[in-house]
Parts: C-alpha cells; sequence; structure tokens
C-alpha cells in the first residue's frame, strides 16, 4: 500500500488544473501603504489609539481591540533582520542555480516589519540584529507592489 | 438544552466590487454587530467564521485569513464551510458553541469577495466538479440550475412568467435596504427580455455576484437578559446532506431542505409551520429557488409556491411575507454573508427594527434557509421573541 508511484503514467490518470485568476484589491490601508511605497519611497504605520499597538503593514483596524487605527506615519524603510534563511530549493522542489536570501526584517521605529529579499550581501556575512535598509526601484518603475523594493541590503 | 439568543446584527453594503479587503469587510461586519449590542471584543468568548469557497477570495485557508477581522485574536475560533449553505450553518454553529455550556458569548462573522476571481466568480465553480466525469464538460453554475429550473418547471407545470414574479418581487423589496446592491425596479417583461444565460435562466432570474459581510452576536441566556431588552431567541436548527450523486436524485424537490426544516420545526415545536412562521427568508440566487425552497420547508405543498406568489401572499404585507429583506436577488449575493444577512434580517424584523422594510403586524417567529455544496445541503434556523 506504502508503494511509491514513480511513473504516475503506469496508473490511469487524468491530469488538470484548477484554472482561477484572481485581482485582489489593497484594501483601505493597504492603499496608503502602497502609494507611499510607489510615490515616497517610504513605509507607512498606524497605531491602535485604544491599546497603542502598532502596525507595519498598517491596518485598517485593530485586531486585538476592533478600534480603528489611526497616526498614520511615513517612516524610512530601514530596521533590523530578525531572522533570516537561505533558500536552495524552488517551489517545485528544483534546486536553485543561486541561493536566494530571505529575512524578516524589524522596521525601525515600529512594532512590525516585512518579510522581504536580502542583497548584496553574501550568505554567510548575515546575521541576526544586523542594519539594513530597503532598495527600492526607480521611481519610474514603481507599479505599488510589495516587488517596488528590490530587496534589503546591509547599512555600511 | 440551553438557550441561545441573538443580540447584535451589522453588515457591510452588498457591493459588485468593495475596495476593501475581505478582512476590512469582515470588521466593518463584525463592529457594527458587537455596537449594536452594546459590546466589545473583551465580552466574546468564541469566534465563528463562516466563508464559501477559498477560491471567491483567491486566499487558501481563509477563515485563518479572516480571524483578525472576525475578532478572533486570542480566542477559540473556527471557520465553517457548507458553500452557499454557510450563512445559515454559521449561527447554528455558534448556537452550538453556546448550547453546549462552552462558550457565553459568540460572534458569528460571514464574508465573501467574489470580485477577487477573474473575470467572473462562475470560473472558480468549475473546480467543484468531479473531475473525471464532469469537468471535462466546462460546467458552470448557471447550466447546472438551469436544468434543474428546466425539471422543477416541467413537472409542475409552471412558467417563466410565473416565476419571474420572484425577481420583480425580491429586487423591490431590496429597494428599501440600505445595504443593497441592486437598485432598480424591475417587470416580469424586463426578466423575460433580459440577455439568456442557459435556458431557461435569463440575467434577472440569478442574484448578481457581490462583496461583502455580515455578523451576528449569540449570547446564553444569562448573559443575553443582562445585556439585551429584547433578546432573540434561537428556536430551532437544522441541516442535511443529501447525495452527492446529483444523477440520484430528483431535482424538482428538494429533499435535502425538508429533512433541515423537520429538524428545525421539530426542535421548535411546530407542527403547522404554515400558520406559525411569520417571516421566511428562502435562499434565492435564482428566482426558481425561492418557490423550490418554500416547498421543501413544507410552506406550501408541493408545485403550489407559485400561485401563492402570484396571488400576493409572499408579499412584505402579504399573509406569508418572502424575503422581506429584498433577497439575494436584491440585495445581493456574496456567499456565506447573503445567507447570514437573511438571519441579520430576522433579528431587525423580530424586533421592530426594520425600518421602510417592517413587515407588519409585529411577527414573531421567523425562519432563514440557505442551501449549497452541489445543491445538497440545506440549513435552517429558525428564531422568534
Ligand atoms: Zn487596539
Amino acid at each position: 500500500m506504502l508503494e511509491r508511484i514513480t511513473n504516475p503514467e503506469e496508473v490511469r490518470t487524468w491530469s488538470g488544473a484548477v484554472p482561477i485568476e484572481h485581482v485582489y484589491t489593497v484594501g483601505v490601508a493597504g492603499e496608503v501603504f502602497f502609494r507611499a511605497i510607489k510615490d515616497r519611497g517610504r513605509l507607512v504605520a498606524c497605531v491602535c489609539p485604544d491599546c497603542g499597538t502598532d502596525y507595519l503593514p498598517p491596518r485598517l483596524y485593530c485586531e486585538r481591540c476592533f478600534a480603528k487605527t489611526a497616526d498614520y506615519r511615513d517612516l524610512e524603510a530601514r530596521g533590523t533582520v530578525h531572522t533570516f534563511t537561505v533558500a536552495h530549493f524552488d517551489l517545485d522542489g528544483r534546486r536553485l542555480a543561486t541561493p536566494e536570501l530571505y529575512a524578516f526584517v524589524r522596521i525601525n521605529g515600529s512594532g512590525g516589519g516585512i518579510v522581504h529579499r536580502l542583497g548584496e550581501v553574501a550568505a554567510s556575512d548575515v546575521y541576526i540584529g544586523m542594519e539594513v535598509e530597503a532598495v527600492f526601484l526607480p521611481p519610474a518603475r514603481r507599479t505599488g507592489s510589495i516587488l517596488d523594493i528590490a530587496y534589503f541590503k546591509p547599512v555600511v | 438544552m440551553a438557550k441561545v439568543a441573538v443580540v447584535g446584527a451589522g453588515m457591510t453594503r452588498f457591493v459588485r466590487r468593495a475596495q476593501e479587503t475581505g478582512r476590512e469587510l469582515a470588521w466593518q461586519a463584525a463592529r457594527m454587530a458587537l455596537d449594536s449590542a452594546g459590546l466589545t471584543l473583551k465580552d466574546v468568548d468564541a469566534v465563528v467564521i463562516g466563508s464559501a469557497p477559498d477560491a471567491f477570495d483567491g486566499v487558501h485557508m481563509k477563515g485563518e485569513y479572516l480571524s483578525d477581522g472576525s475578532g478572533a485574536w486570542h480566542k477559540p475560533c473556527i471557520r465553517c464551510f457548507v458553500g452557499g449553505a454557510t450563512g445559515v450553518f454559521a449561527p447554528i454553529q455558534g448556537w452550538y458553541h453556546i448550547a453546549s455550556g462552552q462558550f457565553d458569548t459568540v460572534l458569528v462573522v460571514c464574508e465573501e469577495k467574489m470580485s477577487s476571481t477573474y473575470p467572473h466568480p462562475q470560473g472558480a465553480f468549475i473546480t467543484i466538479f468531479d473531475h473525471t466525469t464532469e469537468r471535462a464538460l466546462g460546467p458552470n453554475l448557471l447550466w447546472i440550475f438551469a436544468l434543474e429550473m428546466n425539471r422543477y418547471m416541467t413537472v409542475h407545470g409552471i412558467t417563466k412568467e410565473e416565476i419571474a414574479l420572484v425577481a420583480v418581487k425580491n429586487k423591490k423589496n431590496a429597494l428599501d435596504h440600505p445595504c443593497s446592491q441592486l437598485q432598480e425596479e424591475v417587470t416580469v417583461e424586463d426578466v423575460l427580455n433580459s440577455e439568456l444565460l442557459a435556458w431557461p435562466v435569463n440575467r434577472l432570474d440569478v442574484s448578481p455576484a457581490s462583496d461583502g459581510a455580515a455578523a451576528v452576536v449569540m449570547c446564553a441566556e444569562h448573559v443575553a437578559k443582562r445585556v439585551s431588552e429584547r433578546p432573540v431567541w434561537v428556536e430551532g436548527v437544522g441541516w442535511h446532506l443529501d447525495t452527492a450523486y446529483w444523477t440520484n436524485r430528483d431535482l424538482y424537490y428538494p429533499r435535502y431542505v425538508e429533512y433541515a426544516a423537520r429538524m428545525a420545526y421539530e426542535m421548535a415545536g411546530i407542527r403547522e409551520p404554515r400558520k406559525e412562521i411569520h417571516i421566511v427568508e428562502p435562499y434565492d440566487p435564482f428566482d426558481y429557488k425561492e418557490l423550490h425552497h418554500l416547498e421543501g420547508l413544507l410552506l406550501c405543498k408541493r408545485g403550489e409556491a407559485a400561485r401563492l406568489t402570484a396571488d400576493g401572499v409572499t408579499q412584505r404585507d402579504g399573509d406569508l411575507p418572502v424575503c422581506p429583506s429584498g433577497g439575494l436577488l436584491g440585495v445581493g449575493n456574496p456567499i456565506a454573508a447573503a445567507g447570514l444577512m437573511k438571519v441579520c434580517e430576522l433579528f431587525w424584523q423580530l424586533r421592530g427594527e426594520a425600518g421602510k422594510r417592517q413587515v407588519p403586524g409585529t411577527p414573531r417567529r421567523g425562519l432563514a434557509q440557505a442551501w449549497g455544496d452541489l445543491m445538497q445541503v440545506g440549513t435552517v434556523i429558525i428564531l422568534g421573541v
């Protein structure tokens, strides 16, 4: 029963896909966040007026007390590496020609952060607590996407 | 069994494409429900989220995605899913969370953002069909329901004109709903002359695709009596599953609705539903489904629902008001949220808070019903004051 099927054509199979496409809206708070990235090369945070929880990316409401958030403010896209990894395989299990660096970056002056790529640094030189800053695409190439940030690089 | 009450309700506007994300919609409805009950998140012991296929929002594990906007931070939370029947199943799940004695106050939130599927949510439905026997034909729900509608019409000798009266009534009722997506009165001729989608289904026979959210707050008796002057009690619940081999059913009659209704009637001690139910919110994604479901709910004989409609019995000021909210055909159809919207409507109607939609004569008991999965799940809830 635990026999491994190495050639799926040996059993009667049917190939199909789940072909669904989506168009997402970024939402009310997301609109503020992505406009700041696109137009100003900044990250936006906000805060809950009731409990003081800080949100980056900003949220329309506080999940802890359901208050509407306030005090939207621009922050420089700088922070510290909270943790990181080096990926050697892609989504389909194929070995990557070049391993990729991913980090959770805690943004300075906020309680939140974002997960993104690291660049201009060797895997062996990355450490938790390292100071990094975002490298944005040139303004003309930005689309209001999280990929308007090319990667984070060490602050030198 | 412990008594359970609904003490608050809220909903967003139903729209074709909301700027808000799904979780932002969920928050708006949940916050409104809590505010209407005079409660805060601190009062909530557990959260029930209802949302239909993940494919609509385009987010897998939508329960987890919606949890923050549904108030589930640091709370027990579960997401239920029985397709189109979800919106009435979610408050049933809220009911047993409380009836079990485990929780005193439960927030129930339903959300759907169908505009995310591109170009049309119908595209997502193909994945619910059997991948070897049916999917190769490229089925969509419109022609699947067209098969059912044709069978229903033919067995009973009902005309498209008679069925169109349901769309006319519900879209008219929806003009009085502040959250309504559709804002136009239509005539039988408009329905018959609207675009033919899959015979016998024309465009105005069908509810629109929508984005939206709805929420209710449910409490145990001792809490309800403390926090609410006018609690609306859950008197009966029922749910039932028929075979998913839909070629083994006769499509002219929704047996699964009947069995779900019988379960709810028995719990509520109802022997003559036609006399003891004062408002009905049956699931009406298509106009013929309102008739189909009224029959399954045993509120009239098989094949008689069309005549009740023609005679004006199901009008808001008729003897048995049906979909006084405007239903899915009028208010809109963000799947799970649409079902819960019906429960919200009963809450407002039974408390005399339905404004321009208020059914005359102080109704004391209402029934909401939804239906889903592969057209074989029925869910029923009966509320009363
Ligand atoms: Zn807060």
